[in-house]
């Protein structure tokens, strides 16, 4: 167990929230500087709560919490303001942000740059039209800030460079390397996908969906078993 | 009483939203020291709703008949369907009198975290109760918190595919209320939402 400790004034969001006790919530969230925390909000279920409507997810907030155990005991939420409320598909993306962080993220581990990105998105998700190329971006963030590097400048093989007009099959933790047959099973890119992935560039539409499906390849295989209930849901909303 | 029916009551109790060993402990020594009678009331009513209450085939509501009085009623405008996450929210659009139309009550709302979507809501019920013929306009009313926003937008675009006219409930400033008084969210999204006079 950790020393009893107060944090004062931590900028972070809320990432979920479930019912603890008679009229408390753990709150999940995901702070700037000590990363992904669960903090107890007393009492934060009870009608007249001033935490009830502060702890909302999407918003920029500052906590102060102390504690020592693995759930800290939230003593402060402070709303940021200047954000407004997610509606209608941008909500739906926040979802999906949350759940990946949720189930990816290990608890007190710090990732500053990740927490940018994060802030960053949430802030321009309102207005939004074109939601894929920047949760790609997202996707691959935060694969490579959780150390799961993601290479994608050279052949894991021959190590030259990445070629523009070649194929390439991609192996988890290895990389791109050529020559595969559609036998091994391995989710297929071109160079330029690589190419334009290693930049950030994810507006040609070839690169979307090739990116998509190897983003999403890596994703599943990290998070194992666990399914994404938001990826369901859009789906079910599609076909209904 | 041995031990272990006493334990399946307390276990039993914990099925309430919200209680924990503690309490449920609590609850079942109250009862059965303090207020015998109090728990047999209790006992049937719970085994008599169980037995005779349903879901309303047209809202969803809680009723003893396959069509609630609500819906049965001639009075009300069959144009126009509101739909509510609980009968909790149902009463309260009832006690405003401003509001002739029909509902239709959720019996939950979205949390994509917890895996609630379309398919745990059932939403194709409401995608058949509004589709009737009757319903020209969907008004909804789900709560002000992502979950509610979230199922908002899910049911609006359900509708607006099948051609009906989506509206939703404004948020703002209570009335009667001051902007000192108020929280921070309420005001900034007021003036997000402004509207020009
Ligand atoms: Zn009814």
């Amino acid at each position: 167990m950790g020393q009893k400790q107060r944090v004062d004034q931590q900028p972070g969001f809320v990432l979920h929230t479930h019912p603890y006790r008679e009229t408390s919530l753990i709150v999940e969230v995901f702070s700037r500087d000590y990363g992904r925390m669960a903090l107890v909000a007393k009492g934060a279920r009870r009608p007249m709560s001033a935490l009830r409507g502060v702890l909302m997810a999407y918003q920029p907030l500052l906590l102060d919490w102390s504690g020592g155990g693995e759930v800290k005991t939230l003593i402060r939420a402070e709303w940021l303001g200047g954000q407004p409320l997610l509606s209608g598909k941008e909500l739906l993306c926040g979802y999906y942000l949350n759940e990946l962080l949720v189930k990816l993220l290990p608890r007190e581990d710090a990732h500053a740059e990740l927490y940018a990105h994060y802030a960053a998105l949430i802030q321009r998700l309102p207005g939004e039209t074109r939601f894929e190329p920047v949760l790609r971006a997202f996707e691959l963030t935060l694969l490579s800030e959780l150390g799961y590097g993601v290479p994608l400048e050279h052949d894991a093989e021959t190590e030259s460079p990445i070629e523009a007009d070649a194929h390439y099959g991609y192996i988890i933790d290895r990389g791109p390397v050529r020559d595969v047959s559609p036998e091994d099973g391995l989710p297929m890119v071109t160079g330029q996908t690589l190419l334009d992935m290693a930049a950030g560039r994810f507006d040609d539409p070839k690169t979307l969906v090739q990116s998509k499906a190897l983003l999403r390849h890596l994703i599943q295989h990290h998070l194992g078993a666990q399914p994404l209930h938001s990826r369901r849901m859009f789906k079910e909303l599609q076909a209904l | 009483m041995t031990p272990s029916t006493l334990d399946a009551l307390i276990e039993a109790l914990r099925c309430l939203p919200g209680v924990g060993p503690k309490s449920a402990q609590r609850m079942a020594y109250h009862m059965l020291q303090r207020d015998q009678r109090g728990a047999a009331r209790l006992a049937s009513a719970l085994s008599k709703a169980l037995e005779v209450l349903r879901h309303c085939a047209r809202c969803n509501t809680f009723t003893e008949d396959d069509i609630c009085q609500r819906c049965a009623n001639p009075q009300r405008d069959p144009r126009l369907l509101c739909v509510v996450e609980m009968p909790s929210d149902l009463a309260m659009m009832e006690q405003t009198h401003a509001f002739k139309g029909m509902y239709y009550v959720l019996m939950g709302r979205m949390s994509p975290l917890d895996g609630i979507g379309p398919r745990e809501l059932k939403l194709e019920k409401l995608v058949e109760r509004a589709t009737d013929g009757q319903v020209e306009e969907v008004i909804l009313a789900t709560n002000f918190t992502n979950e509610g926003e979230v199922t908002a937008h899910t049911v609006g675009e359900l509708m607006r595919a099948r051609g009906l006219k989506v509206s939703r409930i404004a948020r703002g400033v209570p009335v009667g209320g001051e902007l000192e008084h108020t929280d921070i969210g309420t005001i900034a999204q007021a003036l997000i939402e402004r509207r020009s006079v």
